[in-house]
């Protein structure tokens, strides 16, 4: 049995040494879980960057993922505010219908 | 001129060309981080097995405390100047500082190596000065970027971490002791991995480093010529008071001109991540660009000679 949702999907394109200060946030607002993606390199207002593997991280970014309720995102958008501009962070969020796996009662069981 | 010549300084050269020839030559980055593995874990075992052999002697912790000294008080001289002649904001000024104050492990093995072929090898427990400059100077620069009043770190435990536990010091400290327990006889199972290839792995890091170094300037911004500048006059007079400590507390050649080469160096490792956490608002471009793009490619192709001929001359 499935249950479907309409929830905020969040991705964040944030330097690499900084993605836990946002996961923590994320989990503040009840978030369930989080993915984090590699990036190769791109450009952007700050100019261009890459993925050295060499400078520890200070110069990568990775993407960070996460769904929250709509109220949940509401709150956790309010509390990256300030990181916005010094973190140099890159935010977008999509509307997206979340299909979840509901376990009902197992035929088999006594 | 010999050292210039070196294997390990023409493929630095060979990257650097290719990248700014617009190259389509590239390495593997999984590769690349491999290699700054192996390269650290090398060296730390045999600074361990060269101390185990020599014992602790008053050198060691001499040269400890001069390298501990030139990493707190070098970024203090290189922050105000920063903020005067460079005209840098006091949160640049100090991370930029900070990297100059730490160390770069990859100038270090490259001068270890031209040292090592010269005939005048670096004593071995230079590794353990290495580790013990990598973390100071990122105390001192936030304390200069805080304006030397209520330091508060916005998370004391993720920069421990990014310190104090970040991989290369990690690893460096833990080949080390490795090496000093294991000593000579135990390292001898273990040294055609560590021995043979060393020679030939760093040159190839080195290729990846110079066409590193060479796309981190072409893609810099922010980079004025009075800044070019002091990322050229900071490893030359860091680099000379290095040789005048070394010879004061009276090193032989090679041991001085490593200690004026950490004191030369900036990091790229450590720091940048360090201060990407604790100095959000800094510019990671810039201290990047200054460290990787100007310093060390000036520091493994003309400091090193540089440091070299002034330690043989004060010594």
């Amino acid at each position: 049995m499935v249950i479907k949702s309409h929830c905020k999907k969040i991705e964040i394109l944030v330097d690499a040494p900084l993605w836990r200060r946002i996961r923590d946030q994320a989990m503040e607002m009840a978030s369930d879980g989080y993915t984090l993606q590699p990036t190769l390199g791109g450009e952007g207002a700050r100019g261009r960057w890459f993925d050295d593997q060499v400078t520890g991280g200070a110069g990568s970014k990775v993407v960070f993922t996460t769904v929250l309720e709509e109220e949940a995102a509401s709150r956790f958008l309010d509390a990256l505010e300030p990181m916005l501009e010094a973190y140099g962070l890159m935010v977008t969020v999509t509307t997206v219908e979340v299909v979840r796996a509901v376990s009902g009662p197992s035929s088999n069981s006594d | 001129m010999e050292s210039l010549l070196s294997p390990v300084i023409l493929f630095f050269v060979l990257g650097a060309l290719a990248a700014f020839a617009r190259s389509d030559l590239a390495f593997p980055e999984p590769i690349s981080k491999a290699l700054s593995l192996y390269l650290m874990c090398a060296i730390g075992l045999k600074g361990g097995i060269l101390v185990a052999g020599n014992g602790f002697t008053t050198d060691l912790l001499l040269a400890a405390v001069a390298g501990l000294a030139l990493s707190c008080l070098i970024p203090i001289g290189t922050f105000f100047v920063l903020r005067g002649f460079g005209r840098l904001d006091a949160t640049n000024a100090a991370a930029v500082a900070a990297h100059y104050g730490s160390v770069s492990v990859v100038t270090f093995i490259a001068g270890n190596q031209i040292l090592t072929d010269s005939g005048i090898p670096p004593a071995g427990y230079m590794i353990a000065v290495l580790a013990l400059m990598e973390t100071p100077a990122i105390v001192v620069g936030l304390i200069l970027a805080r304006g030397g009043t209520n330091l508060k770190l916005q998370s004391g435990n993720e920069l421990l971490r990014e310190t104090v536990l970040n991989g290369s010091v990690v690893l460096l400290t833990g080949s080390f002791i490795i090496g000093l327990i294991i000593g000579k006889d135990g390292f001898e199972p273990v040294a055609p991995v560590f021995e043979t290839g060393f020679n030939g792995l760093l040159c190839l890091f080195l290729l990846d480093m110079g066409l590193l170094a060479a796309r981190r300037i072409r893609l810099a911004r922010n980079l004025t010529a009075r800044l070019v500048l002091l990322a050229i006059v900071f490893p030359l007079v860091n680099g000379t008071i290095g040789c005048l400590v070394g010879a004061a507390i009276g090193l032989d050649v090679g041991t001085t001109t490593a200690l004026a080469i950490l004191a030369a160096s900036a990091s790229y490792i450590a720091v940048p991540a360090a201060m990407r956490l604790a100095l959000p608002e800094a510019d990671a471009g810039l201290y990047l660009s200054l460290s990787l793009a100007v310093t060390f490619p000036f520091n493994i192709t003309i400091g090193i000679p540089i440091y070299t001929y002034l330690a043989k001359l004060m010594v």
